[in-house]
């Protein structure tokens, strides 16, 4: 990493980079549509991608430069339970299956552009679509300052960091990328990230497979990788076998320990839960054009989780090629590097920078309709036009990304990463009243906002109460199960403390008659499709409003 | 088949892919190995596979479930522009 900038790496990784922007930009003309002054056009592309391109959106969407990198860089460390991405992947499509479709239709028939519009239909309840909506928004920001992490370890690995030492001048190369990426989504919206996706994705999955294919086979087989990884957490047992017995440090291993098989399921399943509540995946879902196009790529996007439990392995192959880093962020990159020839090398990391583009792009889209829909419309301009609507998003996505900008550069790092954990402790409690709300309105509004808020609050503490070798607070995200002695996810025992103070204060605000608010929605609409009224009118037209 | 039939079904196909990723200590261990690759390795490789085939024949399925669904609820079979309402008293 100290050597110089390989100049073949990076002119064709300036050159990729280029290429993108010319297709950000591009973007605005593609599937022209009059205007792209409202959110149904800037905001979800005109809500009509197919299959293919639903395809390479949502799973540039979800697997993220920062999974691509922070997945291996855990396989590296010898902490094998970051292969929970890869069950995480499984059980979350049967999901996506079973309950979006339901969101996709109440939404087109509403057009509803946010989960917290779903919610303030459903329950009519402002209180709950706000809490839905900052709950969202606080979720989002860390994830996009995440990409930049992601965007900057491959930076550092290819030396390109100008000169100097104030952060500003060091992390030039940064803002110049951001800088592009926040220019192009504010004039093309949800079209930028769609298009620039076919390059992002073929990209990756060319690099990957390469790499899968070429290195081990440079390094004598995946058979003798496993074994050299084994080899290499055994000798780091033994050498520290004090400091583990003190717990000072973690034993390192390649498969998860008996103890650690609770914590690989709910892991799992907490983030399962917890994926299609963030908000850029329903911005992705909500993007496409039927029913069946979620459908469909819930059983095709698979195929992207091969790709990240492949790369995920990675980790183990840099052990193998004696890659040594400090930062294990940094091992896979670092792999490429000194494994590929110069030129693949530049693909490979543009791969991976544009990586990170699309789905900041995604995320700060999706935030930016929050606040659009849930808050400036909700609370500051309630008779806003559609125009204003995708002005005042288009606005505050340069202001989002700004943010996470600042975020990463000024702040710690560490601090990005805490609150990415706390991110998915946090959204998952908005499942009760998102996916609960599309089968009934049993669960009481007001019960809904107190369980959210219990959720919230109790999820917190107990992140703040993990410590670990290194931090003092949110050392990581599992904790005794209360009245156990086994480790699981935050995340769902917050979720399960929420869910239960919301059914008990059901039944006692249901006893008491405590007023419901008035249901928008009817059965029927959580079965519309392409082609019914109120579907297909939104097409291409600047009308937003509710129906 | 009846509609809640065809329901139950794409359950019973789904549930294995939900299923077997969190029973983990059926695959939390290096054995038999396969071309190199421990157990616990190409055991989640191949369940993805087996889950895309799931999904895969749940989603025939759920196109035939959702027309069912559409009519049940007042809805064409297929969309076709028309009115909304084919059916009186659909409130909840």
């Amino acid at each position: 990493m100290t050597d110089g900038v390989n100049g073949v790496a990076f002119g064709v990784f300036v050159f990729l980079f280029l290429l993108v922007t010319v297709l950000g930009f591009a973007a605005a003309r593609w599937r022209r549509a009059p205007t792209l002054d409202s959110l149904d056009e800037w905001g979800l592309g005109g809500r009509r991608f197919g299959t293919f391109i639903a395809w390479f959106l949502i799973g540039g969407d979800l697997y993220t430069a920062y999974t691509f990198i922070a997945v291996p860089a855990t396989l590296y460390a010898g902490s094998v339970v970051g292969f929970f991405a890869i069950p995480y992947g499984i059980i979350a499509y049967p999901m996506i299956f079973v309950f979006l479709p339901r969101l996709w239709s109440v939404s087109h028939r509403h057009g509803y552009v946010t989960p917290a519009d779903f919610v303030q239909g459903r329950y009519d309840s402002r209180p709950l679509a706000l809490a839905v909506a900052l709950t969202g928004i606080l979720a989002t920001m860390p994830y996009i300052a995440l990409q930049l992490v992601g965007m900057q370890v491959v930076l550092e690995v290819m030396g390109v960091t100008a000169p100097g030492d104030s952060w500003i001048v060091k992390d030039l190369p940064l803002f110049i990328a951001f800088g592009f990426l926040a220019a192009y989504t504010y004039s093309a919206g949800m079209r930028a990230p769609a298009l620039i996706a076919f390059v992002k994705d073929t990209l990756i999955y060319v690099v990957i497979i390469v790499a899968v294919l070429y290195i081990p086979h440079q390094l004598g087989g995946w058979g003798h990788v496993f074994d050299a990884a084994n080899d290499s957490f055994a000798s780091f047992n033994k050498e520290n076998a004090d400091a583990i017995a003190a717990g000072q440090a973690q034993p390192r291993g390649m498969i998860p320990p008996e103890t650690a098989q609770w914590a690989y399921a709910s892991l799992a399943l907490g983030s399962a839960l917890a994926l299609f509540m963030y908000p850029h995946s329903v911005t992705g879902v909500l993007s496409t054009r039927s029913r069946s196009v979620i459908r469909r790529n819930a059983a095709l996007l698979p195929a992207y989780s091969v790709l990240l439990g492949l790369l995920a392995l990675l980790g183990f192959v840099a052990i193998a090629a004696g890659v040594k880093v400090a930062n294990p962020q940094q091992s896979v990159p670092q792999l490429f590097e000194e494994q590929f020839s110069p030129w693949f090398a530049g693909v490979a990391f543009a791969a991976i920078v544009i990586g990170a583009l699309v789905p900041a792009a995604i995320m700060s889209i999706a935030a930016a309709n929050l606040w659009t829909r849930n808050i400036y419309k909700a609370f500051i301009n309630r008779g806003a036009t559609p125009k204003q609507e995708a002005q005042q998003s288009k606005a505050v996505s340069l202001l989002v990304k700004v943010g996470a900008l600042v975020f990463v550069l000024a702040l710690s790092k560490d601090f990005a990463i805490n609150l990415q954990l706390l991110g998915g402790v946090w959204i998952l409690q908005t499942f009760p009243a998102i996916v609960v709300g599309l089968y009934t309105r049993w669960l009481h509004r007001t019960a809904l906002l107190v369980g959210w808020a219990v959720g919230m609050g109790y999820g917190t503490w107990l992140a703040y109460g993990v410590a670990s070798p290194t931090k003092a607070h949110f050392g990581g995200p599992l904790v005794l199960f209360p009245g156990t002695e086994t480790k699981v996810y935050i995340a769902l025992v917050a979720f399960l403390a929420n869910i239960a103070v919301a059914v008990v204060l059901t039944v006692v605000l249901r006893a008491l008659q405590v007023a419901e608010g008035v249901d928008q929605t009817r059965p029927q609409d959580y079965h519309a499709d392409e082609g019914d009224p109120g579907v297909e009118a939104r097409v291409g037209e600047v009308e937003v409003g509710t129906s | 088949m009846s509609s809640r039939g065809r329901w139950v079904l794409i359950g019973l196909l789904l549930a294995p892919a939900v299923i077997l990723p969190l029973w983990v200590p059926l695959y939390d261990r290096a054995t038999p190995e396969l071309w190199g690759f421990p157990f616990f390795f190409w055991f989640q490789f191949a369940l993805i596979v087996g889950a895309v085939v799931l999904t895969g024949s749940a989603f025939l399925l759920a196109q035939v479930a959702d027309r069912d669904g559409r009519v049940r609820h007042g809805l064409p079979p297929v969309p076709d522009g028309t009115g909304t309402d084919r059916k009186a008293g659909d409130d909840r």
